[in-house]
């Protein structure tokens, strides 16, 4: 008994760790090769992996709160950017009113953006995803987007907007420059995600989201609170989504719609990590950013997209089921 | 599910609303003259097409309360606008409703691509439409009869861009020999680039590096400014819009390359008003050749002054082309005295108007092709988180510093 259950650890421990070493020693050889062979200035290489790297903390943080919506409720969250573009002008207001500094802000959104999660999944979606229908939310999260977008452009108008940064200015990173702001973006990125991956191993609350999950019916007959449960999980994924807009401010021209474009390449690194992983979609962002600055160099203008979105289903291809997802 | 679908609709609808409440129906009163606006009201590009149907609305406002069209009784003008969403295909609709509606001409619409399904909706409504913003040859490229455009096309731009930038070069004592050129991916960053890198080349300027970035997507222009400075230009020319100029903008400073100036071309952020803030201490002293209303003008002055008490916003160039784009039509009707479009239509092709809103030597006037013969680029800095005019001498408000950073 003890043997088979060692055993079956061993087995999980090895399933576990496997991908990411594929995914680190893939890296690691590309990078070398385009260093060694790519036919680029070095210090150009090192820069764009430096800009590759805070790029997919950024992405990595848009992500994050995306993967739990869908992976937890099975909702194709569409109001994922614009709802990062909220949290972008809650921080706005935050700090052209009253003068809040902008982390400060930040750290003020992240309730408040909860609260929003919470109701839209209360009172908008939670009849529907207990149903089980995908097309119910999807609709709902679609008018979710041009409502937001709208109501933004109402109260702020359309013409662009800035917030200023205490810590304005860069530095020099392995001879690459980078900016303190993206900087304090990636190292939010990967606080959030342990802060998150803690919460789902360790806590009950965590205990319950997985269980729900896995099989919401069974965690209802334990006495999970289902819907309680949802509520709290898209609170969640929107207070991550208030981090990360919150974060992006600095280095960010604000307009009603600048979110909307992180929708598609967030639904691509949520699938391309797993569904409801917050590992993969750390990782996954991490490996989107990288591939657009790096195939940049190669490939210019929207080239380094397609490149992208090719990594995307040569990893679909031979891993359907994402970096990190459970078979 | 039902019920959810009712309130999925009930929101689009409201959305739908929000957008286009500015707008009303045409009018079947025969002392008023409607002109269509039509303008991305809602969507990524509000912001700035607001402004413009507020432009168009105010030289409206203004024309009727000076009495109307005098050739015409003083008939009044009345606006009717229409929301494109940023999108061509909404844009055509939109013009073929006004069109229906009765309007007599239409004024619009900021994009390329819905301009030019917007001229070929009044080409075959044969209604005058007066082109305000749009860069693209293309549009004008048809052989339309109906289309009018008083900004320079991308072709011009590029073109005065270049010798601009050679004559500053020459000026400050310190020539200019190579570029390396940062622009959008797409037919507006395209056909700039081409047009500066030929007359550039006669001007003894090479661009030693071409360098394109995708119009979505972009959130960071590090790499490709550090590609540009790599390639040791004495200046590095940038072709976009906003939030990618601001990019290019912050990344040029945190580069810190050996370069002169960071100069745009038609660049849709470094001569915005919200560019100094957006940009802060990077944004200094960069430099932008574009068209831009004219800042020594009264008549100008006046009109931005009233435009803002309106609207409590400022009024960039893209509102007063909108405004001049009205006043286009209104010195038509005028000249013809007559509403009916063919012979409004007569009455643009051959009017001359002597004092324009924006920054260029001449009068309005428009070659077979219905391009302004005399609208050309004027250079512009930011200096003092202010956009001034700096070059030509004629329109500066402020002398210009070349190379940049040589004020200490």
């Amino acid at each position: 008994m003890t043997d088979t259950s060692t055993g079956q650890q061993a087995q999980i421990l090895r399933v576990s760790t496997h991908p990411t070493t594929v995914v680190a020693v893939t890296v690691v050889l590309l990078l070398a090769a385009v260093y060694v062979v790519g036919g680029k200035d070095s210090g150009l290489v090192t820069q764009s992996i430096v800009t590759g790297v805070l790029l997919g903390g950024v992405y990595a943080l848009v992500s994050i709160g995306l993967t739990l919506i869908f992976g937890v409720l099975g909702v194709v969250n569409f109001a994922q950017g614009s709802m990062l573009t909220m949290s972008m002008y809650i921080v706005y207001a935050l700090v052209a009113g009253p003068g809040i500094p902008v982390y400060v802000a930040t750290l003020l959104a992240i309730p408040v953006m909860f609260m929003f999660g919470m109701f839209v999944q209360q009172f908008l979606l939670n009849r529907l995803t207990s149903t089980g229908s995908h097309e119910g939310p999807l609709l709902v999260t679609l008018g979710l987007q041009l409502l937001i977008a709208n109501v933004l452009l109402m109260i702020f108008s359309g013409r662009p907007k800035s917030v200023g940064t205490p810590f304005d200015g860069s530095f020099d990173m392995f001879g690459a420059i980078a900016s303190y702001s993206r900087v304090i973006a990636f190292v939010g990125a990967v606080l959030v995600g342990i802060a998150l991956t803690l919460v789902l191993r360790r806590t009950s609350l965590g205990l319950s989201i997985r269980a729900v999950a896995a099989n919401a019916q069974g965690a209802a007959l334990v006495g999970v609170n289902v819907r309680r449960v949802y509520a709290l999980t898209f609170g969640i994924g929107a207070a991550s989504v208030a981090v990360a807009g919150g974060l992006m401010t600095p280095f960010t021209s604000l307009t009603p719609s600048v979110g909307e474009q992180f929708t598609i390449l967030a639904f691509v690194i949520v699938v391309l990590g797993g569904l409801g992983s917050v590992l993969g979609a750390t990782i996954g962002g991490l490996i989107i950013g990288l591939v657009q600055t790096v195939g940049a160099l190669y490939l210019p203008g929207t080239g380094s997209l397609i490149l992208v979105f090719a990594v995307f289903v040569v990893v679909l291809f031979l891993r359907p089921q994402g970096l990190y997802g459970a078979k | 599910m039902k019920k959810i679908a009712s309130v999925v609709t009930a929101l689009v609808v409201a959305g739908g609303l929000a957008a286009c409440s500015g707008s009303d129906g045409g009018s079947s009163d025969s002392s008023t003259i409607t002109i269509g606006s039509i303008h991305p009201t809602s969507g990524a590009l509000a912001g700035v097409g607001g402004l413009m149907d507020d432009g168009a609305k105010l030289a409206v406002a203004d024309i009727n309360a000076a009495g109307g069209i005098k050739a015409l009784d003083g008939a009044k003008l009345k606006l009717s606008s229409g929301d494109s969403q940023g999108k061509a295909e909404v844009g055509q609709s939109e013009a073929q409703r006004l069109i229906g509606d009765g309007a007599v001409a239409l004024v619009g619409t900021y994009q390329s691509d819905v301009t030019q399904n917007v001229a070929a909706v009044a080409e075959r409504g044969r209604v005058p439409f007066v082109i305000d913003v749009a860069v693209d040859d293309k549009i004008l490229d048809q052989g339309y009869k109906y289309s009018f455009r008083v900004q320079p096309d991308a072709t011009s731009m590029g073109t005065s861009g270049a010798e601009s930038l050679a004559k500053i070069g020459e000026d400050s004592g310190t020539p200019i020999t190579s570029v390396a050129y940062l622009h959008i991916e797409g037919a507006f960053g395209d056909s700039v680039f081409k047009a500066f890198e030929k007359e550039a080349a006669k001007q003894g300027i090479t661009a030693v590096k071409e360098i394109t970035y995708p119009a979505t997507n972009f959130s960071d222009a590090t790499t490709q400014v550090r590609e540009a400075a790599a390639s040791n230009p004495d200046v590095i020319v940038a072709t976009g819009y906003f939030p990618d100029g601001v990019l290019i903008a912050k990344a040029v400073s945190e580069l810190k390359p050996d370069i002169r100036g960071l100069y745009g071309i038609a660049n849709g952020a470094f001569d915005d008003g919200s560019f100094p803030q957006a940009s802060g201490a990077s944004g200094q002293e960069v430099l932008s050749a574009n068209y831009h209303y004219d800042a020594n003008s009264k008549r100008v002055g006046d009109i931005r002054t009233r435009f803002e008490k309106k609207y409590g916003k400022p009024m960039e160039t893209a509102s007063i082309l909108s405004y001049q784009a009205v006043e286009v039509i209104a010195a038509g009707l005028e000249k013809s005295g007559s509403d009916d479009p063919e012979e409004l239509r007569e009455a643009i092709s051959g009017i001359e108007i002597d004092d324009p809103l924006l920054a260029f030597g001449g009068p309005i006037t428009f070659d077979e092709r219905g391009q302004n013969k005399n609208a050309t680029v004027i250079v512009m800095q930011i200096q003092d988180d202010a956009v001034e005019q700096v070059f030509p001498k004629d329109f500066a408000t402020k002398d210009l510093v070349f190379p940049v950073g040589s004020n200490g």
